[in-house]
């Protein structure tokens, strides 16, 4: 399960501790996290793949910037979608405390930066908590919602972004993809979406079958006309008319541009 | 020329034939991985003249150059770290096209590649972020992309050259030290279109679910992340799978009893129709893995001679420290012979292939274990010479101190479920860190072995001239004597090997080609681990040898 944290949780949270239980929180969360002996190596004493964390002069909000981004082209991933709020603090407080830095109340908020939340500010029902689980689900592999759609930082934007919810399941079951048009390539026709047609080539998603396919072809070598036999339905089979009732809940709640 | 190759041609009807010629066609040289070329140009007499015929850079130097370049008629392709791939003239290295995959902005571990495929006009390349793209093998134009899952959501990566099978390329994941569920995906090489994907781990209703408690399989490891190899005459595919996670806390995934498999397909051989990816067989290396020991590394596919028969066999050397030896139409255990010299995870494996005696890392205690979580072999390749029926294995002696943890898993976080730490447990192997080896498969007795300074990091070449190509992390690329393991040649190349090496001919010349540039998650470490770190120089460059024009 991805766990995508509100950020209303994170103030919280951080302050509901000590400092000092938050250091030894953020040792659990280093060792388990990025003490690993291909990375950081216990206390941050380096030695592993990654540089050593201890008595390195860093400030916190140096430290706070690193583990939620992580450093882009190396091996530091960003942590901000990785571990949930309390422990980001905590695990920025141990490694604070590495650098003879006093822990702030609230480390991971120094940064300035958040975590990527792809809802409402808002605790989820548990209707809409389960629908998020759905959406995503990696049990289910291409059958998954998010294999072709992206919400919030997750999924893949193959479709163009959710802006109206169906009222109902039936209505999503029901629901019209005009835009999918039809190819006729090499003597053989498929539902595609298409991202660009030039006089030299043409570019398309392929949905033949999950996942969708990016091709790129000669403008020549491809016929592309308006409507498709494709349905939405048969792409969400994946799912029992329950359960695409509980994702509907969660797209509801979700925040759009 | 010599006419070696042509003889090989001529009785390939009824052999096997693993070898590579002009072209390295593969990225294990050919579908059995035998990484062995049957160009015997330069050879044990001549090889001292070999010098520099071309040198290319290709300016993506972060994580070193892992990669195998692939040769197909005169015309080289080489991936770099940042998905990138380069066509070269691969008797000039003047550039014919480059592609350059839209890397991420939010890089996280493994942002390495290790090769690509190429076959019908199309070479492929998995990427950071789990696509997997066909490029045209003429333009460099890319002709279609699909993703293999969401390396957001997953925390997963494609490190691995994909894998020709007929008329599909197949590549597997990299993610098994998080929370993740490894699989093989295989797409037509026309479309794009998945044909099939197999989960190292089997979901509900499945065979194998029940070595799983609760609902640890979702997130239980397993990726098979290396490239596996081909069988054409029995259209299977071998692939060896990761560690099980959490990798040094088994609390959470062991549904206890006392059944002979625990955490299926972990830390397994497999063995798969190449048409449907169903599983034929399947050989648990390490049932419940508590060391990070991955069975993932390649399987060399090779028709011999065992015990008075021939036999089709599969050799896998194993991070614990055993070469295992099966049968590859059954799965049937045949062998497994022991490579180091310190070893503690098991007392010892039973002549049926049974670990016995297990020295299990367990919470509140600190476990020294030999061979480390490193493995007493990394990921970079042995080679097979059927000149000499050898299996010639860089082998690492190092021990770990481990640590256990009880961890929850959150899907594509790491999840390690402990630790392990070489800073003590170092001084336990100090002055014998490493050796290269030859082995005779049938027997598994060690023929020959070379003590190295530093841990070899690079893969082993093999060819039809007797030579082992190899390459160490302080840059120095050198030729051994395959039949002896004598030192012929070397050269300075001016930084560190973490790559794998290849062999091919074009207009009667015959080339050696090595990637260098240390990096990589086991690279850096090692360079932080011993006196001479400071030495290994990272960097992205090719070096490609030859006899100097008048010497062939």
């Amino acid at each position: 399960m991805i766990r995508l944290w509100p950020v209303f949780f994170l103030a919280a949270l951080a302050s509901a501790q000590s400092t000092g239980q938050m250091i030894a929180r953020g040792e659990q969360v280093f060792n388990q996290t990025c003490a690993n002996g291909y990375c950081h190596v216990a206390k941050g004493a380096g030695g592993g793949a990654a540089p050593r964390l201890v008595a390195r002069g860093f400030d916190e909000p140096y430290i706070a910037k690193v583990v939620m981004s992580g450093v882009p082209g190396t091996a530091m991933a960003a942590f901000a979608s990785q571990l949930p709020p309390a422990d980001l603090s905590a695990v920025i407080a141990y490694v604070d405390s590495l650098n003879g830095v006093t822990p702030s109340a609230n480390p991971a908020g120094r940064g300035g930066l958040q975590p990527p939340v792809a809802i409402k500010r808002t605790p989820l029902s548990p209707e809409a908590e389960k629908g998020r689980s759905l959406f995503f689900e990696a049990t289910l592999g291409f059958g998954r919602c998010s294999t072709c759609h992206q919400v919030g930082n997750l999924g893949l934007p193959v479709a163009s972004p959710i802006t109206a919810i169906p009222a109902n399941v039936a209505a999503l079951k029901a629901l019209k993809t005009p835009h999918v048009s039809t190819a006729t390539a090499d003597g053989e026709r498929m539902p595609v979406l298409v991202l660009s047609q030039g006089s030299k080539a043409a570019i398309f998603y392929d949905l033949t079958s999950a996942p969708p396919v990016y091709r790129v072809m000669d403008s020549v070598q491809v016929n592309i006309a308006a409507g498709s036999s494709w349905s939405h339905a048969s792409a969400i089979h994946a799912y029992s008319d329950g359960e695409l009732g509980s994702i509907l809940a969660f797209l509801r709640t979700t925040a759009h541009p | 020329m010599r006419i070696l190759l042509l003889l090989t041609a001529f009785v390939a009807a009824q052999a096997q034939d693993g070898a590579s010629g002009s072209n390295w066609p593969s990225y294990g040289g050919s579908s059995y991985f035998w990484r062995y070329s049957a160009l015997d140009q330069i050879n044990t007499a001549n090889v001292k003249k070999l010098a520099p015929a071309w040198i290319f850079s290709t300016g993506d130097y972060v994580q070193g150059l892992q990669s195998t370049p692939v040769v197909v008629d005169g015309r080289m392709y080489l991936s770099t770290s940042r998905s990138q791939v380069f066509a070269l003239d691969a008797a000039t290295g003047r550039t014919i096209w480059q592609y350059k995959y839209p890397f991420p902005k939010s890089a996280g571990v493994n942002t390495q590649n290790r090769g690509v495929a190429v076959a019908q006009g199309k070479v492929f390349i998995g990427t950071y972020d789990d696509f997997l793209v066909a490029i045209d093998q003429k333009t460099g134009r890319e002709l279609w992309k699909v993703a293999t899952d969401d390396a957001a959501q997953c925390g997963c990566t494609i490190t691995a050259a994909p894998l020709i099978a007929n008329d599909k390329v197949i590549v597997g994941s990299s993610g098994g030290d998080r929370a993740f569920r490894g699989y093989l995906s295989a797409f037509n090489i026309k479309t794009g279109r998945l044909v099939w994907r197999f989960y190292t781990i089997p979901g509900p209703g499945e065979k194998g679910h029940e070595t799983w408690k609760g609902d640890s399989w979702k997130f239980g490891g397993g990726a098979p992340w290396t490239t596996g190899s081909y069988d054409p005459a029995l259209n299977m595919i071998y692939w060896g799978t990761g560690n099980a996670a959490a990798d040094m806390y088994a609390g959470n995934r062991d549904p206890g009893g006392d059944a002979p498999n625990v955490n299926l397909y972990t830390g397994s051989i497999l063995s798969l129709d190449a048409d449907t990816g169903k599983l034929k067989w399947f050989y648990q290396v390490v049932p419940k893995d508590v060391w990070d020991y991955d069975a993932a590394f390649e399987c060399v596919l090779v028709d011999h001679e065992f015990k008075g028969r021939m036999r089709k066999l599969l050799l896998q050397v194993h991070k614990g420290g055993y070469t295992f030896v099966l049968d590859r139409e059954t799965g049937e255990f045949l062998n497994a012979f022991r490579i180091v010299d310190e070893e503690t995870w098991v007392k010892g494996i039973t002549e049926d292939g049974k670990l016995v005696g297990r020295n299990e890392p367990v919470p509140g205690k600190v476990v020294r274990v030999c061979p480390s979580a490193m493995g007493a072999k990394q990921w970079n390749h042995t080679s097979y010479s059927p000149r000499t029926s050898m299996l010639y294995i860089p082998v690492i002696e190092l021990c770990a101190d481990y640590t256990s943890v009880e961890q929850e898993a959150i899907e594509g976080a790491s999840f390690g479920g402990g630790n392990f730490d070489f800073t003590q447990a170092i001084q336990q192997t100090a002055g014998k860190l490493a050796h290269i080896d030859g082995y005779d498969i049938a027997t598994g007795k060690r023929m020959w072995s070379v003590p190295q300074r530093n841990i070899i990091l690079a893969s082993m070449l093999a060819t039809a001239g007797d030579l082992l190509f190899t390459g160490d992390p302080l840059g120095n690329f050198f030729a051994l004597n395959a039949r002896t393991g004598e030192k012929l040649w070397s050269f300075q190349t001016g930084a560190g090997h973490r790559g794998s090496s290849i062999s091919y001919m074009v207009n009667g010349r015959q080339y050696i080609a090595t990637p260098t540039g240390m990096g990589g998650a086991v690279g850096t470490q090692i360079s932080g681990l011993l006196e001479d770190g400071p030495m290994f120089r990272g960097g992205s460059t090719l070096v490609v040898f030859a006899l100097p024009g008048d010497s062939k």
